[in-house]
């Protein structure tokens, strides 16, 4: 593989303002109500008056070894090449759901075409890897995207570790 | 399904995709849900077309972000920060909020007004009938010539939704040339802080850090900087600094998005600031953790005002605030030996409860005797740009027209002043020197509406609403109706139906401003300046007219074209632009033209402790701690005066404040005013967010809803001594298991996902019927009402099926 992008997600740096989550549907085209391809996520810890919360932006995350496509029966979904980027071809998809229970993540959503999921905005015109709409979008700079060794020489040995050790190996760092 | 398949396809085979095509070939492309967006790459093969317009969506106040709107077969599809501009963190900058990144939904609201409609019913019995735009713009002028004539000019009011800039010129300048100083200002509204701190530490000076890479401790308190203006820079610079080691108090009932950063949060009980306020600053006395070189010199009254607050002790404000002494102790520490360090403190705590003025001041005493103005790193100080390159007419208010008055001559009031119906500030205090959002007397929103039952001192007899529903905008809904059935004649300007158009005489459709060119703002840079216009991203909808429109028209007809441009915008637009050398014709055509710096002129470090010119308005040249600008003045009922020194008097209804109401009323109510997903109660609407927070909501600890048998999204009654609401329940765990916080203005409906408007009276989820409203216990400074009461809660079991 000549190239992994990936998102790096600054949970220090995300104040929950969902830009990313709106940004996301509008360039895809994705109707209000609809699925979404990107979710900021909440993690609340202990009760009143110590409580953390910590934000975190997700959408699919391109594994390295993308357990979606492995058990995918149509031949639906691949890993390009020359990006690491995971798509899916909506005229192969017969939305057995198999792709939804394999991924650790939860990640795969369907409509009426089938699966559907991040693909970096390559799909809206996007060129494979300028950034995405929803790290442009981004505010504060929590979200980025670019090649996975840049983001994660960024961050430290173990958040790094986290990641290249999680079964399917996702490309994201998350600090 | 297929056949919208092919489409797709031959789309992307087609147009806009090619080049990235081209770059993919021999791998699979995933296919969007419809046709590829338009982006530059839409732009570039010449598939979809972009267009310039000032995102407005934080208040019609605003032209922070500039957007570039694409727009494909005739339909504006997608939205993205304009990197050319310098948005949030400077030039490349396209990022934009959740409501930015919506903006396209806005115009095309199943709610849009169409056309022009007189009533032909009674008052709220909601019977129009269409009519012309000639024909409403000649009615209305000929009631204002009629009351002008019959009751004087000052019996028109203009509603304010907040410092717009239509209203700030075209409308205030129209009240003038009537001959009305009632501009009906909200008394909600950051021009409360600002006066706060005109009379305290002086108008220039700040607390909030001009150089926040250099600050040590910010303290955020009762600010919301992750709701409001998010794409402004200040929470990204926020967090560069926290990364970068800064410390951070959160002081706010929740815990939310950037308090989730904060080193410690103090989550104060709604309402009662000023305790903690006047016990951080007691800590801070008493341990002798001032700035003894700036108290003695630059503090007026320092050594009474110490004096005085002793009394304030942390013990006597923890059964107040809710906030254990030891964590009181430990910010006032905090706050007196971290320097630099700067506050950013909001509205939530200055025009949103009755002492906002006294915490506003009290949190500017802690910024000022801690020795922290005007240094780096402290509150002000930021660097200093070269000049703008692009210089530009500014349209005025004409305030010279206003009659002076025997009294105000007498008084030395400014011109106006003492024909105002319900001045909000006290008469003394509004002058050139002091106002802020622009020169010009105001009326207080609730207590002018309240004019018109009591006709004291005397009714207004008509008001003109633009994009201000009365309903929402300001406390007790139930009392602004009966207002409104009496007012003689109601002119409602808005882009949507609103609660408030039944009682309405004329409905005029308002364009957003994506459909007009009309607007246009400067943003000055090291790099140069930039200018940028609305350009119209969409044709019209229906009849609808543009709000400076219809200012132009209605003057024309009342006859005061000579000072409206002959009624014409464009020639407005070109005489602001003149000092420019830009044309109209160019600036809309280009959307936005920028002006390189050439000369090397860079920013600069400012002069630092300006304290004789920061201070020089201020009695005696210093800061105020016995305040001698207010102190045995007449307050703004004029009923008595106001104090030199603080006194604690918190919300309406308290738990400390009215033990008494306790058993029936045990838990504290507020809500958070500003919200990211809306403004105000504008966007409620528009699909994106709806679909986010679809119902009205109340925050809830678990333990507190478990304890009333209310589940996480049941239904439940709210219930003060003032009203009810119904909200859904929302579990959360970083709220005191005493307080609620709800998000308030519901009433649009949006269509698209079938989620219906709610009500804005009892059983509505209008928290504004919640809340005091005895006009005694408002600010006696700045009019602050409160927004905090006590509740008593219960599971809805009927629902409203929306469940």
């Amino acid at each position: 593989m000549s190239k992994q992008y990936g998102f790096h997600m600054d949970t220090g740096r995300c104040i929950k303002c969902w830009a990313c989550e709106i940004a996301c549907k509008q360039w895809n085209g994705i109707p209000a109500g609809g699925i979404k391809r990107r979710t900021v996520h909440e993690i609340d810890e202990g009760t009143f008056p110590n409580v953390s919360r910590t934000f975190v932006s997700l959408s699919c995350l391109h594994c390295a070894e993308p357990a979606c496509a492995a058990v995918c029966p149509a031949g639906a979904i691949s890993k390009r090449s020359e990006d690491g980027i995971v798509v899916v071809d909506k005229d192969k998809c017969i939305g057995c759901h198999y792709c939804f229970f394999a991924c650790p993540f939860g990640i795969p959503q369907y409509d009426e075409n089938g699966m559907d999921k991040c693909d970096c905005c390559i799909g809206n015109g996007v060129t494979p890897g300028d950034t995405p709409h929803c790290v442009a979008a981004c505010p504060t700079q929590a979200l980025k995207f670019g090649p996975l060794d840049e983001l994660a020489a960024e961050v430290s040995e173990q958040t790094v570790l986290q990641m290249v050790t999680a079964d399917t190996v996702p490309s994201i760092v998350v600090s | 399904m297929s056949e919208k398949k092919l489409t797709r396809r031959s789309f992307l085979a087609g147009t806009a995709a090619l080049g990235a095509m081209a770059a993919l070939a021999g791998c699979t492309a995933q296919e969007t849900l419809e046709e590829a967006p338009a982006g530059q790459a839409g732009v570039e093969s010449g598939d979809a077309e972009v267009r310039h317009a000032w995102c407005q969506m934080c208040g019609p106040a605003c032209t922070y972000c500039s957007t570039l709107c694409y727009v494909k077969d005739g339909r504006w599809v997608n939205v993205e920060g304009n990197p050319e501009a310098g948005n949030n963190w400077g030039v490349g900058s396209r990022s934009l909020c959740g409501k930015g990144n919506s903006a396209m939904q806005v115009p095309y609201s199943p709610n849009r007004l169409m056309y022009p409609m007189k009533r032909t019913g009674e008052k709220g019995e909601g019977k129009f009938e269409r009519i012309t735009w000639e024909q409403a713009i000649q009615e209305i002028a000929d009631k204002l010539t009629e009351q002008k004539e019959q009751y004087g000019p000052e019996s028109l009011g203009v509603l304010s939704p907040q410092a717009w800039a239509v209203i700030q010129t075209l409308g205030r300048r129209f009240l003038s040339v009537h001959g009305s100083p009632n501009y009906m200002h909200s008394a909600i509204c950051a021009m409360q802080r600002a006066a706060s701190k005109v009379i305290s530490i002086g108008k220039q000076a700040d607390c909030y850090p001009g150089q926040i890479d250099k600050t040590k401790l910010l303290v955020i308190w009762g600010a919301n900087p992750e709701n409001s203006e998010i794409n402004r820079g200040k929470p990204m610079k926020i967090l560069d600094a926290r990364q970068a080691g800064m410390q951070m108090i959160d002081i706010r009932p929740m815990r939310e998005g950037i308090g989730s950063k904060a080193d410690i949060w103090v989550p104060v009980r709604p309402g009662t600031d000023l305790a903690l306020a006047l016990a951080v600053l007691n800590v801070i006395c008493s341990e002798g953790l001032y700035d003894a070189d700036f108290t003695a010199n630059w503090c007026n009254g320092f050594d009474e005002f110490a004096a005085h607050i002793t009394k304030f002790t942390p013990e006597w404000a923890s059964p107040i605030t809710g906030i254990p002494t030891d964590q009181i102790y430990q910010i006032a520490r905090m706050m007196g030996t971290t320097k630099p360090m700067g506050i950013l403190y909001g509205n939530g705590i200055g025009d949103q409860a009755n002492d906002g003025n006294w915490t506003c001041i009290c949190i500017c005493l802690i910024e000022a005797i801690t020795g922290n103005l005007d240094i780096p790193g402290g509150g002000g100080a930021g660097m200093t740009l070269p000049p703008s390159l692009i210089k530009t007419n500014a349209i005025e208010m004409l305030t010279d027209r206003l009659e002076e008055t025997e009294e105000d001559k007498a008084n030395g009031y400014f011109r106006g002043m003492s024909k105002l119906v319900a001045n909000e500030f006290p008469r003394w205090y509004q002058n050139a020197d002091t106002f802020g959002g622009g020169p010009g007397p105001t009326s207080a929103y609730y207590k002018a509406f309240m004019s018109i039952l009591t006709e004291e001192p005397y009714p207004l007899r008509c008001v003109i609403g633009q994009n201000s529903n009365p309903l929402s905008a300001t406390r007790q809904p139930k009392n602004i109706v009966e207002a409104l059935k009496k007012l003689e004649y109601y002119v409602v300007v808005d882009t949507a139906w609103n609660t408030s158009c039944d009682y309405a005489d004329i409905v005029l459709p308002a364009l957003t401003n994506y459909e007009t060119s009309q607007q246009f703002a400067i943003k000055n840079r090291v790099d140069g300046t930039w200018i940028g216009m609305n350009q119209v991203v969409v044709d019209p909808i229906g009849e609808g007219k543009s709000d400076w429109d219809f200012y132009m028209d209605l003057a024309a007809a009342m006859g005061y074209g000579d000072d409206f441009w002959g009624g014409d915008m464009d020639e407005c637009l070109r005489w602001q632009l003149e000092p420019s050398g830009i044309s109209l014709d160019e600036l809309r055509e280009k959307g936005q033209i920028f002006v390189e710096r050439t000369d090397g002129a860079t920013a600069t470090e400012p002069k630092y402790r300006r304290y004789d010119t920061l201070f020089a308005k201020l009695p005696n040249g210093k800061v105020q701690c016995y305040n001698e600008y207010m102190g045995g003045k007449l307050n703004n009922l004029e009923t008595g005066t106001l104090p030199y020194l603080p006194e604690y008097q918190g919300p309406p209804e308290g738990i400390a404040e009215t033990p008494e109401l306790l058993e029936e009323y045990p838990l504290v109510f507020s809500d958070v005013h500003a919200y990211r997903l809306c403004n105000h109660s504008c966007y409620v609407d528009v699909p994106y967010l709806r679909e986010l927070q679809p119902y009205p909501w109340v925050k809830i600890n678990p333990e507190t809803a478990k304890k009333y048998g209310i589940g996480d999204g049941d239904w439940m009654k709210v219930e003060s001594p003032h009203g009810w609401v119904k909200m859904v329940a929302r579990y959360f765990d970083a709220i005191s298991p005493e307080v609620l916080m709800a998000r308030r203005g519901w009433w649009l409906p949006c269509d698209e996902l079938g989620l219906p408007g709610y009500g804005c009276f009892d059983g509505g989820s209008e928290v504004n019927v919640l809340y005091d409203t005895t006009i005694e216990n408002f600010d006696p400074f700045h009019s602050a009402m409160a927004k905090q009461t006590l509740v008593r809660i219960s599971k809805l079991e009927e629902g409203d099926g929306n469940e």
